[in-house]
């Protein structure tokens, strides 16, 4: 299990990095290279060239601010995990990064570096579009952005144009009535969901006052739950949830059957999941404390 | 038993303290701890080249042409082989004449009946060349797909392919039964039931692949191979290549790991030291993770069609088990056929029950041949035992402890002949699942407080009581070899001792465990005593490691031999101390008159005059301190006598196992939340290493019992796996801590009374496991009769039983 | 704008490795386990799954630990590097090697240096709660033990309560 042979390319800068991969269809840009290198060793990635961003100056910025937090193209994941200021501005980073594979490949792979790979099972892709992030794109043609929500197109598919690179990502700072949470089923500790769900909820008074809810792990990629967000408005903890599992697990019309699990767990486990994760939301007082 | 296989340590020696069962850590650690310990991966020869296996991308297909032309063309490739260079080299001695001929080359020559076959070689300078390629030979290959069969359905099937055109079906073996007795019962008991239980396609998994280095000079060859038995490996390869046994040395560097797997004889050991003599060139080739996969052997792939009859009150009366083996393309030697004999044999596991018709059936299918695994059929066994046991509890009324304690095997009973002819000699089974069900009762109240205000988790508990064959034949599963090991001790003019095994070591602590017994055995410290195997130079012959029977073998081997030394060295003491041999003691490692403490003489003086100053020996005795002991275990049969029952283990090791799991009704997510063993060995020769089998061997239950499974296609019979991403190994998260505790029953047939503990951990999880999830689902009409129990398919069952209202 | 490929199929590579500065021109396709085991020569680094999941491969970059087998030697240039050779001082086994070697944590060892590496590279301040120390576990495989001496070996050296 070695990869093909390739070019390897260490731009300087964006405009560098962009140039190079004009030169070539099978190109690749090469970040924390986590799931990259695994696809190159057991051949089913054969760029002829890897441009490595790591040394691009200007990606590797972590800035929060006011507004938010902005996470340039090679920042890991660890080091948004890391840090404390992050936390504070949008908690739901931190808490989704905990469910994302383990320390070593955290500390080498990166947020952007997930975007681009849109796996339809990954957590970060779903946080992002529950969070209402903001993604950076840069071509030859110029630079533009993206909302999460129109970036993911279907399994390992964005709205990347050929020789366009992500630069960073922006999450908007936490609302102070609204929670962001993750949670997945997935067999084993670190692995991809099984069936995932990541929700950004605004409670007042003990109920739900409005909610953006994502599903992954369950169709070709990461979706808002138009049912089940219609459906949990007006939720309390006490209430019944019989229609909010059912409207989630509509919302799940089209999930996948596989080795791991059939079409029909997924389904009810998005039901089951979108409750849990409400009801534990509600349950911290609508602060996030604790989930 | 002969006078030549003592059972204890020789009564002349006297030692302050014993070094048998102490937990005396590990001599191999500290190079592993540093780095420096050489597994095959990390051995280079001058010269040396890489070889990357060409491997089918098809599961059943005639090769039509091979193009290796492109490949040959790339710099850095020195050759490419295909299976027509090696057509004359088979892989499948044909010894064992219960089953269907296989006729295999070592590499395909004309047809493949399995993704990752074997069908050619390449030879580069580097691995990575190796793979450019071997990727340009198989894009330039030109395979005739044939039909597929996927599974046992399929291969049964009246118009099913053929994997092999010379039979008449797929079977392999292919053994019904008719017992009288059990017909009879079928008629008089109150109720009958039958069922299906399922255990799929798991393996071994060492974190450590294959790998051969294979090296020729002169014609004498070096082959470094990860396996578990080297002396098997050489009589293989000269067997099947023609090149002379003397010639040729086996050494197993540090091994990652077996688990089974690694007891085979793989196309690759053959064909390495082919093309090592082909080039006249050191060539390595080491396995990927994504060939370990698909072309080393899978095993547990089993299915068992079963009736049952039983009465009112919760009496079984009978069992009927038609087990089916799903043994892959069957192109593996030794075959994968012996396991479901082994289930068969040993289904009923600590319970008193012989009423039993088992017909055996071993199925060829075009997936990765299957065999050996840790374990080697019993948890299959004891997944359809349990689950019987708590179907007639649940079906009677009668309380699932209860209808164990009933049935289970009683200290009185021993030896209890088992049905198929098992001799269990001795056991703690009763004691030992009254203390299992003591431990979990104090922790399934504790769990249930935790959930008991979450009406969404269920809590339940699960049972088992198994017994272990230890140190089986290995005549019925290769149709050669038998149970024998060995063992030469020589004490060295320092009064050092070396010790070299038969056996070999895949990361169990054996040096360690070995030195302890010869530490004991000859009187000596054992940091005094240097363990050699692995290596059929500098070690005897022996079968290696698997069947959980190094710990019997080399006790009886090392005592044997050092019995000997013992009779020599008495001989020459006695001389230089001018007494007579008999009155000759050792009191902690000097040799003295017995009733009197001095003079002393030291095994280093003793030895020294055995090989240096033998001016100091007696009168015509022969020099050297030197002396072997082969020792094959009382009591184990290697071919069944006319009755059909054979005891193919030299003993045969007990435990139960208990767990208690929650479960969520809402998304079927399942935890261990706490695990019991009570386990019996026998006498323990070192109590860490033991826990250490344990819980190694429970964590690899759980993964069969949970994660673990090797799945195809049904249409294509192509694998639907190629990395740790399909198959689920279990992390530490997915194993819960657990507590062992420990019966030491003695053999009485055995050295020592050791029974061997390899395998055991890994019987009982699949059964404690459904039995848990069955219990805590009870209201809920759950009945779990396959693994992997996964929170996909207990959510199909909760489904299944409403849907079905239950038939329970 | 670039006319032709700006990329190399060699690369050097400088690195720090164990404090020793080492540097080779190797394929750009070389990976940084195959670097350390077979152009460096420190074969106490093992290759396992060569794709990201087993952890056998773990060393230490710039203070994090990561999978060499999920990355390029070209990759790594100007890092400093720490194997598994990098531990015990003068044959002196750290405390975690010697908890190792106390508690049974290993058996074949061949995933023992991924998993003292990882230990090694985190602050156990971080790891007081045992369910931080399993999950810290969890990113490094082991067939042999079960994994239950192996946290009992980092729980008795990190003081974590069991």
């Amino acid at each position: 299990m070695k990869p093909a042979a390739f070019d390897y390319y260490r731009p300087g800068t964006v405009e560098d990095a962009l140039a190079a991969l004009g030169t070539s269809e099978t190109a690749k840009v090469l970040a924390g290279g986590q799931s990259l290198i695994p696809a190159m060793n057991f051949r089913l990635s054969q760029p002829d060239l890897l441009v490595d961003i790591g040394g691009v100056g200007g990606l590797d910025r972590l800035e929060v601010g006011p507004s938010g937090v902005t996470i340039g193209a090679s920042v890991t994941q660890s080091r948004v995990m890391a840090s404390d200021e992050v936390a504070i501005a949008v908690p739901g980073l931190r808490r989704a990064l905990r469910h994302v594979a383990h320390l070593q490949i955290r500390n080498r792979g990166t947020v952007c570096g997930s975007l681009a790979h849109a796996d339809p099972a990954a957590e970060l892709p779903a946080l992002a579009v529950a969070c209402g992030a903001t993604l950076f794109l840069q071509g030859t043609a110029g630079r533009r952005t993206v909302d999460a929500g129109d970036f993911f197109l279907g399994p390992f598919w964005t709205d990347l144009a050929e020789g366009e690179i992500i630069t960073g990502v922006h999450f908007p700072s936490e609302a102070a009535d609204t929670v962001t949470v993750l949670d997945e089923l997935a067999w084993r500790s670190g692995d991809f969901a099984i069936t995932g769900l990541a929700a950004a909820l605004t409670t007042r008074d003990g109920t739900v006052s409005g909610a953006r809810l994502v599903s992954f792990g369950v169709g070709g990629a990461p979706r808002r739950m138009a049912g089940a967000e219609q459906a949990v408005l007006g939720f309390a903890l006490g209430d019944d949830s019989s229609a909010l599992y059912g409207a989630a697990y509509e919302d799940g019309f089209d999930a996948v059957d596989d080795i791991h699990a059939s079409a029909e767990y997924r389904r009810e486990a998005l039901g089951a999941l979108a409750v849990r994760s409400v009801r534990a939301v509600l349950a911290s007082n609508g602060n996030g404390t604790g989930v | 038993m002969t006078l030549d296989s003592p059972m204890r340590i020789n009564p002349m020696i006297r030692h302050r303290a014993s070094h048998i069962g102490r937990a005396v850590p590990r001599r191999e650690d500290r190079s592993s701890l540093m780095g420096r310990q050489r597994y095959i991966a990390d051995l280079k020869l001058p010269g040396m080249l890489e070889v990357s296996f060409v491997r089918s991308t098809e599961p059943h297909a005639r090769i039509v042409s091979i193009d290796t032309g492109p490949a040959l063309a790339l710099p850095g490739v020195h050759a490419v082989f295909t299976g027509a260079d090696l057509a004359d080299v088979e892989l499948f001695p044909q010894k064992i004449l219960y089953i269907q001929p296989v006729h295999q080359p070592a590499l395909a020559v004309d047809r493949v009946r399995y993704v990752g076959s074997p069908y050619a070689a390449v030879v580069a300078t580097d691995r990575y060349v190796a793979e450019d390629a071997a990727t340009l030979v198989a894009t330039h290959t030109e395979f005739d797909p044939l039909p597929t069969v996927a599974d046992l359905d399929q291969a049964l099937a009246d118009d099913a392919p053929r994997l092999f055109d010379d039979w008449p079906d797929n079977y392999l073996v292919n053994f019904p039964a008719d017992k009288p007795e059990v017909r009879k019962a079928f008629e008089e008991a109150d109720h009958t039931f039958s069922d299906t239980y399922v255990s799929q396609r798991q393996t071994g998994l060492p974190l450590e692949c294959r790998g051969v280095l294979a090296d020729e000079v002169d014609g004498e060859f070096t082959i470094w191979t990860s396996t578990q038995s080297p002396h098997i490996v050489r009589t293989t390869i000269a067997e099947m290549t023609g090149i002379p046994e003397p010639r040729i040395r086996v050494i197993v560097p540090a091994m990652g790991g077996g688990f089974g797997t690694k007891t085979h004889i793989y196309p690759e050991d053959v064909v390495m030291p082919w093309i090592a003599r082909k080039l006249g060139r050191p060539v390595r080739w080491l396995e990927d993770r994504f060939e370990n996969l698909v072309s080393a052997v899978h095993a547990r792939d089993q299915r068992h069609d079963v009736d049952v009859a039983y009465d009112d009150d919760g009496t079984i009366r009978a069992i009927r088990c038609k087990a089916y083996c799903d043994v892959g393309s069957g192109e593996i030697f030794m075959p994968g056929t012996a396991t479901v004999f082994v289930t068969g044999g040993v289904l009923t596991g600590g319970y008193d029950f012989r009423n039993m018709e088992v017909h055996h059936f071993c199925v060829v299918t075009n997936k990765t041949p299957s065999g050996a695994y840790r374990g080697f059929g019993t948890p299959e066994g004891m997944f359809v035992m349990e689950r019987i046991i708590d179907r007639v509890a649940h079906l009677t009324g009668t309380d699932r402890v209860e209808i164990r304690r009933r049935m289970i095997l009683q200290e009185e009973q021993m030896p209890y002949i088992m049905h198929g002819g098992g001799r269990v000699d001795s056991g703690s089974h009763a004691k030992g699942f009254e203390r299992a069900v003591e431990m979990i009762g104090e922790s399934l109240e504790r769990v249930r407080a935790r959930y008991a205000d979450d009406p969404d988790v269920r809590v339940g508990v699960g049972y088992t009581n198994y017994v272990e064959p230890t140190t089986p034949t290995y005549h019925l599963t290769t149709g050669h070899w038998a149970g024998y090991d060995s063992a030469t001790l020589r004490v060295d003019p320092d009064g050092a001792v070396r010790v070299g095994l038969g056996t070999t070591a895949l990361g169990q602590g054996t040096e360690t465990t070995a030195a302890q017994l010869a530490a004991d055995a000859l009187g000596v410290d054992p940091d005094d005593v240097t363990v050699v195997m692995g290596d059929t130079d500098r070690a005897p012959y022996g079968l290696g490691a698997w069947g959980s029977r190094s710990a019997i073998v080399m006790s009886g081997s090392i005592l044997m031999a050092a019995d000997r030394v013992m009779t020599k060295a008495q001989e020459i003491a006695a001389h230089m101390l001018e007494a007579a041999a008999d009155d000759i003691v050792l009191t902690d490692g000097r040799f003295h008159v017995a009733g009197s403490d001095t003079p002393t003489v030291t095994w280093s003086q003793v030895a020294t005059a055995a090989w240096v100053r033998t001016v100091d020996l007696p009168q015509g005795l022969e020099p050297g301190l030197e002396m072997s002991g082969y020792f094959e275990p009382p009591e184990l049969e290697h071919l069944p006598g006319m009755d059909g029952k054979v005891n193919a283990a030299a003993s045969w090791s007990n435990g139960a196992h208990a767990g208690v799991v929650s479960v969520r009704v809402s998304t079927g997510e399942i935890k261990i939340e706490d695990y019991v063993v009570v386990h019996d060995c026998g006498t323990m020769i070192n109590p860490m290493i033991i826990d250490g089998q344990v819980h190694g061997g429970v964590a690899q239950g759980i993964a069969g019992a949970m994660f673990e499974h090797f799945q195809y296609d049904p249409e294509t019979a192509r694998p639907l796996f190629a990395s740790f991403m399909e198959y689920l190994y279990p992390t530490c998260s997915d194993v819960p801590m657990m507590t062992v505790e420990h019966f030491e029953t003695p053999s009485p047939d055995q050295p020592l009374g050791v029974k061997g503990c390899g395998e055991g951990g890994t019987i009982g999880p699949a059964a404690v496991v459904a039995g848990a999830v069955d219990d805590a689902l009870s209201d809920l009409g759950v009945e779990i009769k396959a693994t992997p129990v996964t929170p996909s398919a207990i959510r199909k069952a909760i489904r299944e039983a409403a849907d079905g209202g239950g038939e329970r | 704008m670039m006319d032709t490929n700006p990329g190399l199929r060699e690369v050097d590579v400088s690195v720090s490795i164990n404090g020793t500065q080492v540097s080779h021109r190797v394929p750009a396709r070389l990976l940084l386990s195959d670097f350390i085991r077979d152009v460096v020569g420190l074969t106490g680094t093992h290759v396992g799954c060569e794709h990201g999941y087993c952890g056998a491969c773990t060393v230490i970059v710039d203070g994090d630990a990561i999978r060499s087998c999920s990355t390029l030697a070209a990759q790594i240039d100007g890092s400093a590097i720490r194997t598994v050779e990098d531990l015990a001082t003068d044959g002196e086994l750290t405390p975690m090697q010697q908890a190792f070697h106390e508690n049974h944590a290993m058996q074949c060892g061949f995933c023992t240096a991924g998993f003292l590496m990882t230990l090694e590279s985190v602050d156990p301040d971080g790891y007081q709660e045992k369910e931080q120390v399993i999950d810290l576990l969890s990113g490094n495989l082991c067939r042999c033990t079960g994994y239950h001496n192996i946290f009992n070996a980092v729980c008795s050296t990190w003081g974590v309560d069991s």
